[in-house]
């Protein structure tokens, strides 16, 4: 699988510009007596002025609530992508048939419409080199009926390949087997929902069901199925719980070229050959390359566009672009709100060294050096921001798990969301590296104050 | 005794605006070890900037300034901090503790900034100066939670933890009645007898008799530099406290005080 270079890349980027300077802080913080002094004085005063550091902070906490759900969003719709790439296989690629949109010319002609795959097709893409599978297929809805029972189902006649392209699991008896498809015989395997319907009470294995003018022996039963999304756009939601199997051989015998639908009191016939071909490619680089020219063997065989190729693969890189649509809007949130928060926290830091001028007068001429007097406030600032890095990340989880239930109830969407293995540490890191950028300032001022001025101060 | 101050010719000018300001215009002075010297003098004699450049919070603008051994006229800010908090204690007329520490955390400030570790040890030793300023019982209290003189007394046990060579006091008495004054003074004095320097700024004549040598400023220049031959509050006063601090450690939290103080 590719890798997606934008957000990791951002992520270390980040990261590796911080980390020195967050590095650098955090072992005066911990492992000097005045850096733990400084902590805890400012753990203290944190303490005694929540109000203020929450406000102060605000900016930081909707920063870092930004960033981590974001991430999770975008992680989330990559995640799914891979999902259904995994479902619907990576190396395969779906040619399937499409009713062309109606036009003057086949308006004019018979009432049977002629589209889609053919078998001459089917066979010129067994000659592409990196092709090593093809499961050929042909649905089209169809009563199944078992003595009074009627179900109105699906008919897939397909090769015993299908199982291997498709996950299949069987709650009784057997696929469909190569013996099948040779022989024609008048072999079927139920979907679960269409054996529950014809056979609520009995075994359905061994028993037959009518499909159009001929009887077959249920040679097995599948269990539920998961329908697959319909989140590629081209590929349509489809659900397998209703179909009916049968061989493709003894379809083409006994159903004829010609499907006949009724549909509300008119009839419209189609012949349509194969309504899909499921073929799969050698190895993942082929992929694309074998689309492309599956793509250009239909344009010079069909005159209609009567036929779609789908990419599994195309999938990825739709999540690519989403990913990146995230990432350039996260940065932007990021930046604005993360800025917005540092200036909050430069403010009230200028405020707090304006207000201790006499407590850093005190402390220069008990013997603090200038870069005590910058540690202490800088550790100050990372403290406020840090804490608000931490609201955010509880801010932020909040959201991450709040909104796909508010959109899937409210506004209908799906939303999924997948906590990025990163973003927290990018967050506290994040969080920590605007302190330090934000309150080098104030610090620095602090610093420089003339220590008899600062003592005069009232 | 050997001399632990040498200013020789000091000279400080403030420009503000454009009026230059000769706050010190050639002083002259040597403060031998274990000396009490009171400078005194109206204001605007430059008593306040003699201390400051004292205590190495400021540069002279010409003029040398010897502090024990070390040659700190010339000195970048960093080391002057050193400096401060190697051989200076610092007591000021408003007492300055850090509101958000408690005694023991106030008197502990010095030693952190030596770089030091604060371990037992150190805290053990914070404890005992409190105890000596008769403060054992509160420990724990903020300086919003202590009277004045409470207040001054911890600053007097944070001007000792480091163990300076000088002792620089600014008004030491300034915002205290006169009894709690007397008190401050005692204790002083007994650090004086314990063989510590100091050096205090007062514009009070009484405050002044306590001390051993009274030099007068006026315009930048020292007027008058005289020993202190009448002493009133030593007259009949006990024998020097012992050499060495501890000795009162489990008195009465005031007991030094009282009793010390001049009958």
């Amino acid at each position: 699988m590719r890798a997606y270079p934008p957000m990791n890349s951002i992520i270390y980027v980040i990261l590796s510009v911080l980390l020195v300077p967050v590095f650098l802080l955090m072992s005066a913080m911990l492992f000097t007596e005045k850096g733990r002094r400084s902590l805890l004085l400012a753990l203290r005063s944190l303490l005694l002025q929540k109000m203020r550091a929450i406000l102060s902070v605000l900016g930081v906490v909707i920063g870092i609530a930004a960033v981590i759900s974001l991430m999770a969003f975008g992680e989330g719709s990559k995640h799914e992508a891979l999902e259904d790439i995994r479902r619907m296989g990576a190396t395969n690629i779906m040619v399937r048939s499409v009713k062309p949109p109606d036009d003057a010319s086949t308006q004019r002609r018979s009432f049977v419409a002629m589209y889609g795959l053919t078998y001459g097709d089917y066979e010129r893409f067994a000659t592409i080199s990196s092709v090593i599978r093809m499961v050929p297929m042909r649905v089209f809805p169809q009563e199944i009926r078992r003595l009074e029972r009627m179900h109105n189902g699906r008919v897939v006649a397909t090769t015993p390949e299908y199982a291997d392209v498709n996950e299949l699991p069987l709650s009784a008896g057997r696929f469909l087997t190569d013996e099948d498809d040779l022989r024609e015989y008048n072999h079927a395997v139920l979907g679960s929902v269409t054996a529950e319907k014809l056979f609520p009470f009995d075994d359905p294995l061994g028993q037959t069901v009518r499909l159009g003018t001929y009887d077959y022996l249920i040679v097995g039963v599948l269990k539920e199925r998961m329908p697959t999304g319909g989140s590629g756009g081209s590929q349509a939601a489809e659900d397998f719980n209703n179909d009916v199997y049968i061989p493709l051989s003894t379809c083409r015998g006994r159903f004829g070229e010609k499907i006949f639908i009724r549909q509300s009191g008119s009839r419209s016939g189609e012949k349509v050959d194969l309504s899909q071909v499921t073929i799969t490619v050698s190895d993942m680089e082929k992929v694309r390359p074998t689309g492309d020219v599956i793509r250009g063997l239909l344009q010079q065989r069909h005159l209609k566009n009567d036929w779609a190729v789908t990419v599994p693969l195309d999938r990825l890189e739709e999540a690519e672009r989403t990913l990146m649509r995230y990432t350039i809007l996260l940065v932007a949130i990021a930046f604005i709100s993360l800025l917005v928060g540092g200036i909050g926290i430069m403010n009230i830091m200028l405020a707090s060294v304006t207000e201790r001028t006499r407590e850093i007068g005190i402390r220069r001429a008990l013997g603090a050096k200038r870069r005590d007097i910058t540690l202490q406030f800088l550790i100050e600032a990372v403290v406020q921001t840090s804490t608000g890095g931490l609201l955010g990340i509880v801010f932020g989880m909040t959201v991450i798990f709040l909104a796909p239930v508010v959109a899937e109830r409210f506004f209908e969407t799906h939303m999924p969301a997948k906590v990025h293995g990163l973003s927290i540490g990018l967050a506290l890191t994040v969080a920590f590296g605007v302190g330090i950028l934000f309150g080098w300032y104030p610090a620095r001022r602090a610093a420089l104050l003339d220590p008899i001025e600062a003592l005069r101060h009232e | 005794m050997p001399a632990v101050v040498r200013v020789l010719d000091l000279v400080k000018h403030y420009q503000l605006e454009a009026v230059t300001v000769r706050a010190l215009q050639g002083v002259s002075l040597t403060v031998d070890e274990g000396d009490f010297v009171a400078l005194m003098g109206p204001s605007g004699s430059g008593k306040s900037t003699l201390l400051n450049l004292l205590g190495c919070l400021d540069r002279p603008t010409s003029g040398n300034y010897f502090l024990g051994e070390e040659d700190v006229a010339d000195m970048e800010d960093d080391q002057l901090s050193e400096i401060r908090s190697k051989y200076l204690g610092f007591i000021f007329q408003s007492y300055n503790l850090l509101p958000q520490y408690t005694v023991v955390e106030n008197i502990e400030v010095p030693l952190l900034y030596q770089g030091r570790p604060l371990n037992d040890e150190t805290r053990a030793w914070c404890v005992r100066l409190a105890g000596l300023v008769g403060l054992g019982d509160r420990l724990d209290h903020r300086p919003m939670q202590l009277s004045g003189g409470q207040q001054q007394r911890v600053a007097i046990a944070r001007a000792l933890v480091n163990d300076p060579q000088v002792i620089l006091a600014d008004e030491p008495t300034g915002n205290l009645d006169s009894k709690t004054s007397d008190e401050i003074m005692v204790m002083l004095t007994k650090m004086n007898d314990d063989g510590k320097t100091i050096i205090m700024v007062t514009h009070e004549n009484d405050i002044a008799a306590w001390a051993k040598r009274v030099i007068r400023m006026r315009d930048g220049h020292i007027e008058s530099d005289q020993p202190n031959e009448h002493r009133p509050h030593r007259n009949g006063a006990a024998a020097p406290m012992a050499s060495e601090p501890d000795l009162r450690l489990d008195g009465p939290a005031d007991g030094i005080a009282v009793k010390r103080h001049p009958a």
